[in-house]
C-alpha cells in the first residue's frame, strides 16, 4: 500500500483495458489452434500506436511451416497497410530474437512482432531494453501459456471467441471477437476483457463498452453477457 | 558459408626435371595438352598423339588434364592480379597460352614505374610458386606475343619501340589460327617483322577466305593501328581503396584494424562526388598469389564509413580466407548510385531519418540472415490467393500498394501450399457442416459463401484449372477458416471428385 503512495502516478484502473502498448509485451495462445487470434491481437497492440514508421513480422521456420505465412491483404484489415510491412523469415530462433531486437532499436519501426517458442529471460530484457531505445513495442508471441521467466511487462493470453452476429446474414460469421485475458502485469492486477474488431478502424476495442455504439439490436444480448461474465 | 578448399586428392607433383605431359582426349585418342621443360627439351609438342610421344620417350609420365581446374585457377589469379590494376581479362582464345591481360593504363608509377612493377608481380607470384612470364607493352597483342616468344620472363617493350620489338618475335606472336600459320611459313615468312614490308593489300589477298584480314587485323593491333578492346573479368569498380601491408597480416583482429581507415577513404571517394555505395566488397590478396573477398548489399545507397564497417563485420569477417596471409586488402564500392541530397531538418529531433535508419536496418538484416530474408509484399494481378501476392527481397522503395483494391475479407495467414481437409457436408456442393483438418474435427457454426474464382485458363499449365468456390467458415470454438472446394459438382473434370482444401485462416 505505501508503493501507491510513493508512486507519483495515478494507479491504473484496473478495470479498464489498457489500450496503450508496453515496450515488450507477450502474447499466447491459450491452444496452438488460437495462434491466429494471438497474431491479430498482437498486430492490433502494434496498429493501435499512432505513428506511421514500419511494423516488422518475424517469423521462424516452424511457424511459417505450421501456421502458414502473412498474407498482406487480410493484414490490411487490421489497420497495417501494405507498405508499412516488413517481414522477416528466419529460420531459428536465435535469428529471430536479433532480428526483433535490431529492429527495434535501430528506430526505424514503429514495432515488431515476433514468433518464439522459449525466449531466454536475458533476450526478453534485451528487446524490453531495445524497445525502449528506439521508441518502438514488442510484442513476443508465444504458441502456448507458459509460466517462464520473461521481462515483458505484460503477459496476456488470447482465446478466440464466437464471431458477432452478422449484420445482414445471421449464418455468416460477424465481427472478428476475442477474449484477451491479461495474467501478468507490472503496474496492476491481472484482468480479462471480450474484444472486437472495429469494422471501420480494424482495430480491437472491448465489446462491454460499447451499448449504443454501433452495436445494432441483435448484439445487445451478447454484450450484456460478456460485461456480465467479465 | 565459409569457402572452403575442394577436398579433391592432389596430384603429387611428378620427379624434378623428368618429362611430363598432361593429356586430354582427342578425337583420334589421347593427345599431349601440356608439357613441362623437360618434355618439350625432349623434342615433343603440344598436340602429338600421346601413343607417338610414348615411342619417343618411353620414360614420359603423364596425367590426365583437368581443365576447369585450370581456368578455376586463372580465374583465381585474375582476381589477385586486382592489386595492380582493377581491369583484369583472362585471356583463353589461344589454347595452350591460356593468360591475363593488366590494363595498366597510367598505374604503373603507383609501383615505381613499368620494370618494378613487372618485378614485383614475378617475384610475388614466384614465391608463392606461381612460374609466369610477363611483359608490357603499349598494346595488348604486343604484350601478348613479348610475354611468351621473347624468351625473357620479365620484358618491357618501351613507349614507341613495338615495331623494333616485335620484328624478331616468330609470327606465332600474332595468335593466328594454324592454318593461317602454315601458309605464313609456307612463304616463307617465318617472324613478324618479315611481314612489315609486304604490301598490306596484297597480303590481305594472298590468302584465301579470311584469313589474310585476319593477318592484317592481327598485325595491326600489335602495332597500334587497330584498337583492341579488353573484356576484362569483372567491371572495374568505380570507387576503390586499398592498403599494402609491410608484413602479411594473419588475423581477422588485423582486418579490422584496418578496416576504419578504408572505409573512411572511400566514402570521401564517394562523398565527393556525391554518391554512395550499393555494393561492397571487401578483397584480401594473399601472399600465396590467391584473393578472398566478401561482399555486402546496400538496400540504399550510403556513405557513412560507420554503417559501410557494420555492414562487413555484420556480414563477417571471418569468412575471409586468410590463408598464410594477406599483404593487401582492398575496399571497393562495386556498385555506387547517387545520394539523394537531404535538407538537414530545423528541428534536430525529428530528423530521426526514418528512411535512412530503415536502409540502414534492412542492410544489416540482410546481411547476417541473407538478402532473401526480409522482404516486403508485392502484388500481381492475379485472383488466385497464393498467386496474387508474392514477398519480395526488400528494396529501398515501399510496396507499392495492390491496384485491384477489393474489401473483400482475406485471411492473415495463408498456407504457402493449400491443405487437404476432409469434410462432411449435408449437400454434396454445399458448405460443410463439419471438417477434418490436422486429425482433428471441427463442427461449422456459421458460414459465408462461396466466393467463385475461375481457373486462370490464359495461364498455361497454372494451377488451378479448375473452379475454386471459397467459403469463409467458423467453428464452434470461434475459430475461422477459408476453406475451398475445387471443382464443380458433375460439371468439371468428371473423373476427378472436387477436393476441398483449407488456404488460410482468419483471426
Amino acid at each position: 500500500m505505501s508503493l501507491t503512495l510513493l508512486s507519483p502516478l495515478p494507479t491504473p484502473d484496473p478495470t479498464l483495458f489498457p489500450s496503450v502498448c508496453e515496450p515488450l509485451e507477450e502474447a499466447a495462445a491459450a491452444e496452438p489452434a488460437d495462434a491466429a487470434a494471438t497474431f491479430a491481437f498482437a498486430l492490433g497492440r502494434l496498429a493501435a500506436a499512432k505513428d506511421a514508421r514500419p511494423v516488422v513480422l518475424v517469423t521462424t521456420g516452424l511457424w511459417l511451416r505450421e501456421r502458414g505465412r502473412p498474407f498482406a491483404r487480410g493484414l490490411a484489415g487490421w489497420g497495417l497497410g501494405p507498405e508499412r510491412l516488413i517481414w522477416i523469415r528466419a529460420e531459428r530462433e536465435v535469428e529471430a530474437l536479433w532480428a526483433l531486437e535490431e529492429a527495434l532499436k535501430s528506430g526505424a519501426v514503429a514495432g515488431g512482432l515476433a514468433s518464439v517458442e522459449a525466449p531466454p529471460f536475458v533476450a526478453t530484457r534485451r528487446l524490453d531494453f531495445a524497445a525502449r531505445a528506439g521508441g518502438a513495442l514488442g510484442v513476443l508471441l508465444r504458441a502456448g501459456p507458459t509460466g517462464d521467466l520473461s521481462a515483458a511487462r505484460r503477459r496476456w493470453r488470447i482465446k478466440a471467441g464466437p464471431s458477432a452476429t452478422h449484420a445482414y446474414d445471421p449464418a455468416a460469421p460477424g465481427r472478428v471477437r476475442l477474449n484477451a485475458e491479461l495474467v501478468r502485469r507490472r503496474d496492476g492486477p491481472p484482468g480479462a476483457w471480450a474484444l472486437e474488431q472495429d469494422d471501420e478502424t480494424g482495430r480491437l476495442r472491448v465489446v462491454a463498452g460499447l451499448a449504443g455504439h454501433g452495436l445494432d439490436e441483435t448484439d445487445r444480448p451478447f454484450a450484456a453477457a460478456a460485461s456480465a461474465a467479465a | 558459408m565459409r569457402p572452403t578448399a575442394r577436398s579433391q586428392p592432389q596430384r603429387p607433383p611428378p620427379p624434378e626435371g623428368a618429362p611430363f605431359a598432361l593429356v586430354e582426349k582427342g578425337v583420334h585418342g589421347l593427345t599431349l595438352h601440356a608439357l613441362n621443360a623437360a618434355a618439350r627439351g625432349a623434342g615433343l609438342w603440344r598436340g602429338q598423339a600421346h601413343a607417338d610421344a610414348c615411342a619417343m620417350l618411353p620414360r614420359l609420365i603423364s596425367a590426365p588434364a583437368e581443365q576447369a581446374r585450370d581456368l578455376a585457377a586463372l580465374k583465381r589469379l585474375a582476381l589477385w592480379a586486382e592489386r595492380f590494376s582493377p581491369s583484369v581479362a583472362i585471356d583463353t582464345l589461344t589454347p595452350g597460352f591460356e593468360g591475363l591481360f593488366l590494363d595498366m593504363t597510367g598505374g604503373a608509377h603507383l609501383f615505381g614505374g613499368e620494370a618494378a612493377m613487372l618485378a614485383e608481380l614475378r617475384g610475388r607470384l614466384a614465391r608463392a610458386g606461381v612460374a609466369v612470364h610477363v611483359a608490357m607493352a603499349d598494346t595488348p597483342a604486343a604484350a601478348w606475343a613479348l610475354a611468351r616468344f621473347s624468351g625473357a620472363a620479365e620484358r618491357v617493350a618501351p613507349a614507341g619501340g613495338l615495331r623494333e620489338a616485335l620484328s624478331g618475335l616468330p609470327v606465332e606472336g600474332l595468335r593466328l589460327e594454324a592454318k593461317a600459320l602454315a601458309l605464313l611459313k609456307k612463304f616463307g615468312l617465318k617472324s613478324i617483322g618479315d611481314l612489315y614490308d609486304l604490301p598490306r593489300a596484297g597480303l590481305a589477298r594472298r590468302f584465301r577466305g579470311e584469313i589474310g584480314f585476319r593477318v592484317v587485323e592481327r598485325l595491326d593491333q600489335a602495332l597500334g593501328f587497330t584498337p583492341e578492346p579488353l573484356d576484362s573479368e569483372r567491371p572495374a569498380p568505380s570507387y576503390r581503396v586499398w592498403t599494402p601491408f609491410a608484413e602479411p597480416v594473419i588475423d581477422m583482429a588485423g582486418v579490422g584494424v584496418h578496416l576504419p581507415a578504408l572505409a573512411e577513404a572511400l566514402c570521401g571517394q564517394l562523398a565527393r562526388d556525391g554518391r554512395g555505395a550499393r555494393r561492397l566488397r571487401l578483397t584480401g590478396f594473399r601472399v600465396d598469389g590467391r584473393a578472398t573477398l566478401i561482399e555486402a548489399a546496400l538496400s540504399a545507397p550510403a556513405a557513412t564509413p560507420a554503417h559501410l564497417i557494420r555492414l562487413l563485420r555484420e556480414k563477417g569477417l571471418d569468412r575471409l580466407d586468410l590463408g598464410f596471409g594477406i599483404d593487401a586488402l582492398m575496399l571497393s564500392a562495386e556498385k555506387a548510385e547517387a545520394l539523394d541530397a537531404r535538407q538537414m531538418e530545423m528541428d534536430e529531433a525529428a530528423d530521426a531519418a526514418p528512411p535512412q535508419a530503415l536502409a540502414a536496418l534492412i542492410d544489416r538484416l540482410q546481411a547476417r540472415l541473407g538478402e532473401s530474408v526480409v522482404r516486403r509484399p508485392s502484388f500481381k494481378e492475379s485472383w488466385v490467393p497464393e498467386r496474387s501476392e508474392t514477398w519480395t527481397p526488400a528494396g529501398p522503395q515501399a510496396p507499392a500498394p495492390p491496384e485491384r483494391d477489393d474489401q473483400r475479407l482475406r485471411p492473415i495467414l495463408l498456407f504457402e501450399a493449400p491443405e487437404p481437409v476432409q469434410t462432411l457436408a449435408e449437400l454434396p456442393d454445399g458448405v460443410p457442416a463439419r471438417f477434418i483438418w490436422r486429425r482433428a474435427s471441427r463442427r461449422v457454426v456459421k458460414a459465408e459463401g462461396p466466393e467463385r474464382l475461375g481457373a486462370e485458363w490464359w495461364a498455361l499449365g497454372a494451377r488451378p484449372q479448375r473452379t475454386r468456390d471459397y467459403y469463409r467458415v467458423e467453428d464452434e470454438n470461434g475459430r475461422r477458416y477459408w476453406l475451398y472446394r475445387e471443382g464443380l459438382y458433375g460439371r468439371e473434370d468428371a473423373d476427378r471428385a472436387p477436393s476441398w482444401w483449407i488456404a488460410g485462416v482468419f483471426a
